[in-house]
């Protein structure tokens, strides 16, 4: 009995002053500190602020637990129109006002090919370059033997190896009526196709076998815009004055009796 | 940095070109255009050569990656600028309604306080103010 008496002494002794170090909760155990914050009151009686721990979480700054300071203000909030303050109206209505087309190819109207296809099916998509960046030191000319490599065969290709401009279902015919509305722009006589006009030093023999093919490659390409001025192909030119006259040679005989023939002729594509 | 990606655009188009004209002319290849045809090689290592020297100043220009799921979908990239603005605004417009509820909310609660416990609201009022002040 006496042992507890003098066990329960000891205690009180050291935990007089509330000491969170007895505590079983150690840091954790609310302190008590009568002296440590002023109180707005004129009563007189004593009152004790108690907060939690070493370093709490919560100061008591005044009457009410919990009470923080109010967050501080900033001028930006969500409040405030994002689109107004960065300048992007102007942006945003363009991008919403008029329709935007979904296909690749609307964006680059001037590349030639077929842009319009995935490209993980043509194994030629840009997240795999840049997964796996080709490692290269720099480009070097082709020395002779490396030309030698490139010697070709004469002849035309199979169907399906041919360089392909457009997709198969918008290749237009060499004669196109005037007022397409699938190729609005089309001008049979601007010869953006054909590129070996441009300079490129051919013999005659082989500008004419070459000519033919861009002219079938060509002709498809009518929604193209004109990116660089190319010189017109007089080939093109006579070969389409000789198909004109033949034509007027034709309809000479019936220009008088069919007003359908002359009106049909006019609708054509001029030459 | 206009004018260097103008270069580079262009540059670009003067490569995809004489890619292009190499494309036409193996397609049917005769065997006058071998010169031609080694020419045109030559041209597009030399445009290669090119672009790879305008890298440096376009270096500063940040694509985002989800750009690059759009083009290799065959999609038209503007489509991704049109979707980060939409969802821009459409963010905006979610948090100003949290803000305008938080505010109504508070106001409401502020009113329902002050007539359950008027004192108690009288001195909170107080102290905010006093801590405004300071």
């Amino acid at each position: 009995m006496s042992d507890q008496l003098f066990a329960a002494r000891e205690m009180a002794s050291s935990t007089s002053s509330f000491s969170p170090k007895s505590s079983p909760r150690g840091s954790r155990s609310p302190m008590a500190a009568p002296a440590s914050l002023p109180r707005h009151d004129s009563t007189g009686t004593l009152k004790m602020t108690i907060s939690a721990g070493k370093h709490p979480a919560v100061v008591n700054s005044g009457p009410f637990y919990l009470m923080k300071e109010p967050a501080a203000e900033t001028e930006l909030t969500g409040a405030t129109n994002l689109m107004g303050h960065y300048g992007l109206e102007h942006s945003y209505s363009k991008f919403t006002g008029k329709k935007v087309k979904d296909s690749l190819s609307s964006f680059l109207p001037s590349l030639p090919g077929i842009l319009d296809t995935p490209a993980h099916l043509t194994n030629s998509s840009l997240q795999s370059l840049i997964e796996k960046p080709p490692v290269f030191k720099e480009f070097v000319p082709l020395n002779h033997h490396q030309l030698a490599g490139f010697r070709l065969q004469h002849g035309p290709l199979p169907e399906q190896y041919r360089f392909q401009s457009q997709p198969e279902g918008t290749r237009r015919h060499r004669h196109q009526k005037k007022g397409d509305p699938l190729t609005p722009s089309y001008d049979p006589q601007s010869n953006n196709d054909f590129p070996l006009s441009s300079g490129v030093g051919l013999t005659a023999g082989s500008a004419g076998g070459v000519v033919g093919g861009v002219g079938v490659a060509g002709s498809g390409d009518g929604h193209e815009k004109k990116p660089h001025k190319k010189k017109k192909n007089d080939d093109e030119r006579k070969k389409k004055k000789k198909e004109k006259k033949k034509k007027k040679q034709r309809h000479s005989p019936e220009h008088g009796g069919v007003g359908g023939g002359s009106g049909g002729e006019g609708t054509k594509v001029s030459l | 940095m206009s004018s260097s990606l103008e270069q580079l655009e262009n540059h670009l188009e003067t490569f995809i070109e004489n890619v292009r004209q190499i494309g036409i002319l193996v397609s049917d290849f005769q065997p006058q255009g071998q010169q031609v045809l080694n020419q045109k090689l030559q041209n597009m290592i030399s445009n290669m050569q090119e672009i790879d020297k305008l890298r440096s100043p376009v270096q500063e220009v940040h694509v985002p990656l989800e750009v690059f799921e759009y083009i290799d979908g065959g999609r038209n990239p503007q489509l991704y600028t049109k979707d980060c603005m939409e969802k821009a605004l459409a963010k905006n417009e979610q948090v100003n309604g949290r803000i305008q509820s938080y505010k109504a909310f508070k106001a409401g609660l502020l009113v329902e306080l002050s007539h359950v416990f008027p004192n108690e609201m009288n001195r909170y009022r107080a102290v905010r103010e006093l801590s405004d002040i300071n």
